[in-house]
């Protein structure tokens, strides 16, 4: 079972692991008073039920397979942003010392330190890199571009979203020399993503011919050109809504505290997230690999 | 079991003696607690605003992100009821955007923590105090904002590993995302290419302690913030 390896590769580097693992875990502490060697067994099916919090059409079931899952995601947007500031098509765009190859540079190198990070985590567990990535017309014209690149940040926000409550909250490995939280370091990741979406947004509203009338923030579910999947419903979809949805926690917000708010804006207003097998279907609708 | 040993670790603090709450549950609530470890009455020398509850860490940290909200949504209101006069074209609509988002937020907070709210029982709201910044030029305004939006994605990052239900924790991801995107823009818009500034080599956004971030956003609250019941990780 990898969990036992997680935790015996964690506890080299980290021998307090177990401690930590014992006091915040409530179905080890119930035990009462056991052995350190009890508990080490015990620990891998106290995680183990924490990531069976998986729901609908979440197949990942260990922390592992998460990264794994987060890693191509990341292998697929690195590959994309060095595509794409090497094809010929878009260097009139892409001119050097200009502000769009700088954005673009700026997110490859994120991209590439979010790929050696979940390296770095997964070890010898990590999956290689697929031997190539095959994006079609991506790079075409530079306005197609900055769709694909719209459409990627944006399924890559809602990708580390829907995983939020699958990482363990209390998985602290040490990575590259640094004790880490596994879900800090998602939702690190993600915000990232994030910003990347929102300025890729701003740059496709700036390009030339008055651009696409949107802000950095997705408004109902328009991709403006980019695939509807990236905006829909995930699997199931009263868990991973399209980004449309106005309802919150059983609220619909478009009438609250004594005001209303348009649909536009309560969607605007929450990002929504998405199944992996959505995710990885949205990726090879307009991708090879 | 995660609250209840929380619950121990606060009551050893010093300053859990100092809390007083503003509201008047949870003054209550702080009162029963002494009596049961000490006869001596707590004198409230200064008032604190207590943010969430002894006995659950999850209405502790929503507590938390309401707070946030909070002045998020009363700076941007503030800046949208009188603009500075320089602003460019468009952004007005764009902190227009940003302030309807942060109203959404902050109600739909409210609307979560009902009876738990921090402020349920207040009589009258306390006005934030926006005096540390200049909001009568551009440069001040997004300035403000960028640290403001920098903030809340910072603080999220950071205190949503104490959330115990995939509910909450679900929420607080919905919102963070939003206030990152918020935070690229306010970036850009004020220095063309800044907008990924935050962002180190690693990659990486900020992830701060509650403490941190009570530190940061003390400025603006005119009450003294306790951090009894906050996260100290």
């Amino acid at each position: 079972m990898n969990l036992f390896q997680i935790i015996s590769e964690i506890e080299k580097v980290d021998p307090e692991i177990m401690d930590r693992l014992t006091h915040r875990r409530s179905a080890l502490s119930a035990l009462g008073d056991i052995t350190r060697k009890m508990a080490l067994a015990a620990a891998p099916i106290a995680i183990g039920s924490a990531f069976n919090k998986a729901v609908g059409q979440q197949t990942l079931t260990n922390a592992n397979d998460i990264l794994n899952y987060a890693l191509l995601l990341e292998y697929l947007e690195e590959d994309f942003y060095a595509q794409a500031l090497a094809a010929p098509t878009l260097a009139a765009n892409l001119t050097t010392g200009s502000a769009a190859r700088g954005a673009i540079q700026t997110i490859k190198n994120h991209e590439t330190a979010h790929v050696n990070l979940l390296k770095a985590a997964l070890g010898t567990a990590a999956n290689p890199r697929p031997a190539s990535f095959n994006f079609g017309t991506a790079f075409s014209t530079y306005p197609t571009f900055l769709t694909f690149a719209q459409a990627f940040e944006d399924t890559g926000v809602r990708a580390y979203k829907g995983q939020a409550t699958n990482i363990p909250r209390t998985l602290n490995p040490t990575v590259g020399g640094n004790v880490v939280n596994l879900l800090t370091v998602a939702l690190q990741i993600h915000s990232v993503e994030a910003r990347h979406a929102s300025h890729i947004r701003y740059m496709r509203r700036a390009t030339a011919a008055g651009g696409t009338q949107q802000f950095g923030w997705i408004t109902n579910a328009d991709g403006n050109g980019a695939p509807a999947a990236v905006y829909g419903a995930g699997n199931p979809a009263a868990t991973f809504p399209a980004e449309s949805n106005v309802s919150q926690g059983g609220l619909t917000l478009t009438s609250v505290g004594g005001n209303t708010y348009t649909v536009a804006e309560v969607s605007e207003a929450f990002d929504e997230g998405l199944d992996n097998t959505t995710v990885v279907n949205i990726a090879r609708s307009v991708v090879t690999f | 079991m995660h609250d209840n040993s929380f619950l121990a670790r606060t009551l050893h603090r010093r300053s859990f003696f100092r809390v007083a709450g503003a509201g008047a549950a949870a003054s209550a609530l702080v009162l029963a607690g002494c009596a049961k470890e000490d006869t001596i009455t707590p004198v409230p020398t200064n008032q604190q605003l207590v943010i969430g509850k002894a006995d659950s860490v999850n209405f502790t940290v929503l507590n938390y992100a309401y707070l946030l909200e909070q002045l998020e949504a009363a700076f941007y209101d503030k800046v949208v009821t009188t603009p500075p006069a320089d602003l460019l074209p468009g952004e007005l609509a764009y902190l227009t955007d940003l302030r309807d988002h942060e109203f959404i937020h902050r109600e739909y907070l409210k609307f979560a923590l009902g009876s738990n709210a921090y402020d349920a029982s207040f009589v009258t709201q306390f006005v934030f105090d926006f005096s540390s910044l200049t909001l009568t030029t551009r440069q001040g305004v997004w300035t403000a904002a960028q640290k403001l939006e920098d903030i809340g994605v910072a603080a999220y990052n950071g205190v949503a590993k104490h959330i115990t239900t995939t509910g909450y924790l679900n929420m607080l991801a919905k919102l963070a995302s939003v206030e990152a995107r918020h935070a690229a823009l306010a970036h850009e818009v004020l220095q063309a290419g800044s907008w990924a500034a935050p962002i180190g080599a690693t990659g990486l956004d900020a992830a701060k302690t509650p403490i941190e971030v009570v530190a940061l956003i003390q400025p603006f609250v005119p009450i003294e913030i306790s951090t009894a019941y906050l996260p100290t990780t």
